[in-house]
Order: C-alpha cells, then structure tokens, then sequence
C-alpha cells in the first residue's frame, strides 16, 4: 500500500475493519476517528506513513462483546439513531475518558465537538460519556 | 444502456399512482398473503445484511420456517421470523415494526429473527401502494396492516391448538412462542403447531388485541440493531463487500445539465489500481448528472486517479445561475398576479389583494374576478415576508451503492429508502423485467429524504455493467453535497385582518416554492400544485374564520426534493413567527394568544398547556434568560416547543433548555420516539442556525461541512420530551416532526430577548449564531 494512503482507507480497505468511517475527507467531521497512541486522530488525513509502527485502536477494538464502558454506556442510554457517527463518537469519548476520568461538560463540550452527528444524538452522547465514566469508577 | 424514457416512464408512473387499489387486509386472499415466491426462499436473513459475509447467511437453512403470510414464518425449532419491509435509519422501525408484529403474534420477542423483505409488491406501504420508506408514514401506514397480519398468524396457530386440544379456540391464547389453553393450562410451541396451522384458511378480520394486552408495545425497548452499531460490525452501504468487487470514485458536472465534452482516459490509465474510466451519461425519470467514474482495485486509488484525471465539462445553459437570479426569480414571482388559490376558508376576499381569485382546476388563463375594494371590512391589516434558505441532506453517509450486474440479472446492495424506485430505474437502465433486480437494503447511514432518490445506485449498476465486474460507488461529500436534490427555498408572505377588539379575523398566506414531490411521487404534482409545499397550511388547530393560501410553483433549473420535514418546516416557521408577531403586537402573552386561537382544538390546547407547564412558562425564567414557544400539527402528530436562552454576548444565542411535547396518538416505543425528538430538535437548531446552500455560476457554492455547518456537541442544549397518550387515530408519524416547531421556538425566543424579528433563515445572516 502507497504510504501516503490515508489511514482510513488501509483500514477499510486492506484489514477489513469497517467500523471506521468515511464522513469528509478532511477532518470536519470525526466520522473516522481512530486512537492513535493514545490520541484520537482523523484517519481519513492520516498517511499510513504515519501511523507506522504506532499503536492504532479501531471501535472494534473496544471489544467485541460490547463490554468496553464506553460502549456499555452507549447501549444503556440507547445512543445511536442511525449509528453512522458513532464509531468516531465512542473512540472520541473512549479517549476523553482515558484522558480525563471525570470529564465536566466543557471537557466534553472540547473533545466531542469535532464529531458530527446528523440524528443529533448529542444530548445522549453527554449522558453516556458521564455514566461511562461512572462505570469505570466502579470496574 | 437505456436513453429513451419515454419507453419505461409511464410504468414508474403508474406505480406510482394510488389508483392501482389500496392493498387491505381483509381483501387478501391467501396467494397474496404468499404473494411471491420470492418471499418463501429469497429475502436475505437480515443479520446478512448487517455481517460482511452475506453469502454464507443467504444460503443458511434453519429448519425450512413455514410462512403463515408475507411477514410471518415460523420454524419447526420455534425460531419465530418476522419481515422488515422498511429502511433503518436511525428511526427505530427495525425494532418497532416487528414488535408490532410479535405483540399480535404473542412471539418470545428474545428468540424473534428478523428479515430484509425482497423488492416485492406485498411489502408495499399499504397506504400508498408503493414500497418506500418515508414521509413519517411507517408506524402510521403499517401500524394496523401489520396488527392485522401478527393476529391473522396468531388465530391460525390458535385454531391448530384448539383443533389438536378439541377446545374452543376462544378459550385459547398465545403468549412467549406458545399457545395456551386457559382453562386446562396445557400448552403447544408454536413449532409444534405451525405446520396444522399454515393449512387454516387466514382469517380476514382477526381480533386485534387491546392496549392493555400488549407487552413490548408502548415501552422503551432496546433496538436490535445497537449493539452492531458500537463494536462496528453494523454493515452500512459503504461497509457491504463482495468478493471481486472493485471500487468507483465519480465527478458529475458541476453545472446542472452541464455535459462531458473532453475525457482522456489516457491520463489515468497507468495510475495504481486504476481498472477503467466510465463515461456516466444516461437518463431517467429524475435528473441524473452527466459525469464519468474512475474504477480501480481500491477506493483510494481510484480517487487519486479521478483527481488527476483530465476531463473538460460544457456547462451548458445554466452556467449563470446564482442565488443573486434565483432570488430575482422569487420576487418576480411573489410580485406577480398568477396566483394559485389552493384553500380558502369564511370570506376568501375579507383582505385585500391586487390579483384575481385564481381557483383549483381553472385551466389556462386566469380569470379576472372581480375584487373588494381593498381594506373595507377590517380595520387592521398586518403583512410580513419571511423566508427560508435551499439546503442539503447531508447524511453522515455520502452516497453510495455497490452493484453487480451479470447475465442473470443484477443485484444492488444499497442504503436505500426506494427500494421500489431503485428497481424499476435499474430494470429500465438495463431493459430487464423487474424480477431480475434484487435490491437489497444495507443499514441507512442517515436518509432524510435524500435517498429515496437511486441516482447513485444507478451509476452504481451502469459501472458495473461497463467493467464486468461487481462495483461500489462512493461520493465524496463534496459530490454529496454538490449533487444533491435540494431542500428548496420558500418565500412567505403573511398578511393578518385583526377587528376593531384586536381579534385575529383573517390569515392569509402566500408562498412561493418549486416542486417537494416531482420526483418522489409524481402523480401528486401537477404543473402548479404540489401538496407538499402546502403541508401545515390547508388545516390548522387555530380557530381563524377567514383564511386563504395562495400559491406559485417556480420552474427551476436545479434539483429539488423532500428533506426531512418538507413543507411543515418552511411554512410553520413562518406561521408561528407570524402569530407570535401578532401576540406581542396586541400585548398578548405568546402562549395565552395561541391558547385562545386553540379554542376549538382540545387537543391542540392540552400538548400547548403540557408545554408551557413543563417549561415553567408561567413563572418568570432566570434573569437573563428568554423563553419562545410553537405549536404545530405535522404529519398528524401534535407537537409544541419551548425554547429557553440567554444572549452572553452580542450576537451570540446560548440555549439552556428545551422542552417538546409531541401527540401523535399513542407512543409506540417511548424510548426511540424520545431519541428521535431529541435529535429532531437538534436537526431543526441546525437548519435555523447556519446551514445554507447557495449558488454561483451554476453550482453549489457549498462542499463539506466547513462551509456547510451544522450543529456541533458545544451547541446542543439539554431537550425533555414529554409524550400525550391522546389515543388518536390514524397515528402520527414523529420522525420528521422534531424541527418543525424547534426552529419558530428558537426564532420567537430570540424575539423575547433582543426584539430582533428573525423572518429568514439562517441566523448567521443576522449577525447571530448558537454558541
């Protein structure tokens, strides 16, 4: 693969993780948000070049099961409509909450706002990133 | 490839037409209730659809099921499956339709299948006669049909049960996978049953169960399709992969109609990856771009070519169309005398007007009637304008299709919500009988009415055709956006009477729009009238005794079409900024002046009191703070807003709060009705605060979301959503009725704060915007 090829698409394309998604192409609006040694990147402007010899983390390595606390958070508060963005939204919180444990509404207000999400689901985004922070206090 | 449409036009026409004879239940005969073939063996398990490898799920066999009808199968292992005719997008059918399904049936919902109904007439919405996913109309159109069909399937294992039990099938019933008989407490799975029962006669007018009988109705149940939806393993269009498949990135004339004049495959042809350069120049009964498609081994490779790829464009004759001249078009228009008058109600010439009474049906000319003198009857008259911008879907999703076309037929794998259109476009792109295109439908990434449109799974079939080879499409957004069927702009003009006491006596509206439905449902369109553009004007809650709607349908050289809401966003913003115009112009409080116009609406008045309680309308808000409310009726759901904000600092709008309380009947899941309000409401903030999209030189001036912006997570407010269990029928729909109200909410209470009038949209051409 060309190493100038973004990120996005030696996902999608050449591993077959399609959790990741295509929004813009030009980092507006989050839809491939991936972990990138720990930061949450824009794959669709990331070169492979990169992402080289770097810890890459995709929603589907979260978990399978669905036993991350993000994703348990999500699922308890019935997040996704049509669930196009929520790939990008759970690895932007999953971040946040690896960051900061406790976010306030200004963390998430800063770490969320580069994820669009058409449904408008973001009143639940709020409440699942502070219930999964609870979550996490608990584990 | 096909370019005569005259050939196959009228037969999409035609399937359009409700005249072919509404499907009812009571009217099906057996062979209808099976009514294709396709339907026993065909329609692909649905978990195939939502898992990459959809071969090894299509060719699955479990237990050969045995269909009671069309939506019901049953297996001889108790595995209860249940049809899917309706696109997932975010509302919540796939989980609420078959619950509707399961409630009647008495099915264990942990152990129900579920199933991707085929492209096939007996999955039709019953109520149009076409099979489609839109206009709010999935729970309103299928709700009894699909009642009807879980109770037919119910009665006949009932009858099997009581047959083998020689009892009384009215001492019988069925609850979790079994029928039970009361008396004797013996039970039957339905497994053991469905074969006795499969060879009962259906019944035609079963007993649809009470309100108090249901058990997943009515509650908030998790949707099906939500734990794909966060590992990533959900398969939207963009995610379905078949082997061998190749990928195809596309340019379309940046001009509407503009033409390929110029295309040197050569320049591409020695790019990695690159398999084929496809001219796309072909026609149907909606407005396909002309345009070409790079075909390669990968998507990227296939974009870098088409980048690099050296095409010349002829724009043709809309290269100077702007905002400047679509805005000069308008006014014409809302200046002209050739008005259609589309509803008139008490004393249709109590307000002035310098035009004649133009009548529905009048053909041709337009008779001069003779006119009142103007102003005689009230002493008061007050006219505003008010408009709204074009605006795009811009579904997360950008289109896309994946096709394959081979000497058997073809198969489309799509994020459609015409499954029905799509087929009929393809079978005409290709001259094939309808049979021979399967079209299949992926988890919808975002519709709002844009994909009920197949223009990209038509390009997706003609590339496929060309290379040989199975071919998904994927837009960029910036085609996405450049190349959609707009949200047209309307122009308002409102004039009120108000009698010597300060009574409103007289409403009348004018409104200038091209065409919501030319496209999607062609039969309703006439050359001056669409329905659509009327939605919210032709009946209202508000007891006015004379009111009249004029309209002007503008003939515009650019695409125009449904977007969630269609007619009731545009016209409700302007009537509800109008009547809160006339509530503080006579002193009124906003919400007591519109509970008077509810006078004769008990309804209407009990969603507006539930609004101004829960907002705590009575009481004086924060100091600071500013509240607006709305109410409207859309898409038979009642539904008001209250929105409550603060202005930190010139210009900038900070919402605290919202509250929504939405009728639409009888809620059919709480939990995804709320979610879909919630982020209707936010769909409305977006379409009020900065969106537009605007043209120059022919084109769409717009092409992603750093000109094209929407509503981000630092400007959402928290929403509360309050649900009225009135019991009204027919149901109303809920998932386009979110904005409606929003919008004139957020509008009035910017009112409430500044005393700035906010008669056209989007804010940011006032200097305001949400923060």
């Amino acid at each position: 693969v060309d190493p100038n090829t973004p990120l996005l698409w030696v996902l999608r394309d050449t591993f077959g993780l399609t959790g990741t998604k295509f929004g813009c192409g030009i980092a507006q609006c989050g839809a491939c948000t991936v972990s990138l040694e720990g930061d949450a990147v824009r794959s669709c402007v990331t070169p492979l070049s990169r992402a080289a010899g770097k810890r890459v983390t995709t929603v589907e390595g979260l978990s399978k099961q669905n036993t991350h606390v993000v994703q348990q958070a999500w699922l308890a508060e019935q997040v996704p409509q049509c669930g196009y963005c929520q790939s990008g939204q759970l690895m932007s919180a999953a971040v946040l909450l690896a960051k900061i444990p406790k976010p306030t509404d200004a963390d998430i207000d800063d770490a969320m706002s580069g994820n669009i999400c058409r449904c408008g689901t973001y009143h639940r985004i709020r409440r699942a990133i502070h219930r999964a922070a609870e979550l996490a206090t608990r584990k | 490839m096909i370019t005569n449409i005259e050939e196959v036009g009228p037969t999409i026409t035609e399937l359009f037409s409700n005249e072919r004879g509404r499907a009812t239940p009571g009217s099906l005969t057996r062979r209808d209730f099976l009514a294709s073939s396709a339907i026993a063996g065909g329609g692909l398990i649905l978990c195939g659809v939502f898992h990459p490898s959809i071969a090894e799920a299509a060719t699955k066999d479990d237990g050969k099921p045995i269909a009671l009808n069309a939506w019901v199968r049953i297996g001889l292992d108790d595995t209860v499956t249940l049809i899917v005719s309706q696109a997932e997008m975010g509302q919540g059918i796939l989980t609420t339709l078959p619950a509707v399904l399961a409630d009647e049936l008495g099915a264990d919902w942990k152990r129900v299948k579920l199933e991707n109904s085929p492209a096939d007439p007996a999955y039709r919405n019953p109520a149009r006669n076409w099979q489609f996913t839109g206009n709010s109309e999935s729970t309103t159109a299928f709700f009894d049909f699909l009642r009807t069909m879980g109770a037919s399937a119910r009665e006949m294992l009932i009858a099997a049960a009581a047959d083998r039990w020689k009892v009384d099938p009215a001492s019988c019933y069925s609850e979790s996978g079994k029928v039970f008989h009361r008396p004797t407490k013996r039970s039957s799975k339905f497994g053991q049953l469905v074969q006795a029962a499969s060879k009962k006669q259906p019944p035609a007018h079963p007993r649809l169960k009470e309100q108090s009988e249901w058990r997943l109705l009515g509650k908030s149940l998790p949707r099906v399709e939500n734990p794909a939806k966060v590992n990533g393993t959900a398969v939207f269009g963009l995610d379905f992969k078949i082997p061998g498949m190749l990928y195809a990135a596309v340019r379309s004339s940046p001009v509407f109609g503009g033409k390929v004049v110029k295309l040197d495959k050569s320049s591409v042809s020695r790019f990695p990856g690159v398999i084929d350069v496809v001219q796309l120049s072909f026609q149907l009964p909606f407005p396909i771009p002309d345009g070409v498609a790079v075909v390669a081994e990968s998507y990227w490779q296939a974009r870098r070519a088409l980048e690099a790829l050296k095409i010349e464009f002829d724009d043709g004759t809309n290269a100077s169309l702007s905002s400047a001249t679509l805005k000069n078009q308008y006014r014409a228009a809302s200046d002209g005398s050739d008005w259609l008058l589309v509803h008139s109600t008490g004393d249709k010439d109590i307000l002035p007007h310098s035009y004649p009474n133009r009548l529905m049906g009048d053909a041709g000319a337009s008779p001069a009637l003779p006119q009142r003198p103007s102003g005689t009857a009230l002493p008061t008259i007050v006219s505003e304008e008010y408009g709204s911008p074009f605006l795009a879907h811009a579904t997360m999703e950008p289109m896309n299709a994946t096709a394959q076309v081979t000497a058997d037929g073809c198969d489309v794998w799509a994020p459609t919500q015409g499954q029905e259109l799509a087929q009929l476009a393809v079978a005409q792109l290709l001259g094939l009988p309808r049979e021979k295109v399967r079209i299949t439908r992926t988890l919808v990434g975002g519709g709002f009415g844009r994909r009920l449109i197949p223009d990209f799974v038509a390009q997706a079939v003609v590339i496929s055709k060309a290379v040989g080879r199975p071919v998904k499409v994927i837009w960029s957004r910036e085609e996405d956006i450049q190349h959609d069927f707009y949200r047209p702009a309307v122009y308002h003009r409102l004039t009120a009477g108000i009698d010597e006491y300060g009574r409103l006596k007289a409403l009348a509206h004018r409104l200038v729009s091209p065409s919501i439905l030319q496209f999607v449902f062609a039969p309703a369109v006439t050359e001056t009238y669409d329905p659509s553009c009327l939605e919210g004007l032709l009946e209202t809650h508000y007891a006015i005794p004379n009111t009249r709607v004029d309209f002007k349908m503008l003939k515009l050289p650019l695409p125009t079409s449904v977007m969630r809401t269609t007619g009731y966003g545009p016209n409700i913003f302007a009537l509800e900024s109008f009547i809160d115009e006339l509530a503080y112009r006579k002193g009124q409080d906003p919400y007591q002046y519109r509970r008077d116009l509810l006078s004769e609406s008990p309804r209407g008045r009990a969603v507006l009191d539930l609004a101004a309680e829960k907002s705590g309308w009575k009481t004086p808000p924060p100091p600071g703070r500013f509240r607006g409310i709305a109410f409207c009726e859309a898409f038979l759901t009642v539904t008001a807003h209250v929105v409550e904000l603060s202005v930190p600092a010139e210009g900038r709008i900070k919402i605290h709060r919202i509250v929504a309380v939405v009728d639409s009947g009888t809620i059919l899941d709480r939990g995804i009705t709320a979610n879909s309000i919630e982020g209707g409401t936010a769909w409305g903030l977006s379409c009020a605060d900065r969106a537009e999209i605007t043209f120059d030189k022919g084109r769409v001036v717009q092409g992603n979301w750093n000109d094209y912006e929407v509503l981000r997570m630092s400007q959402m407010p928290p929403v509360e959503v309050y649900f009225i269990d009135s019991g009204a029928r027919p149901l109303g729909g809920t998932g386009e009725v979110g904005p409606v109200t929003a919008i004139p909410a957020l509008t009035n209470a910017i009112f409430a704060a500044t005393g700035r009038r906010i008669r056209s949209l989007p804010l940011s051409h006032h200097g305001l915007g949400l923060t």
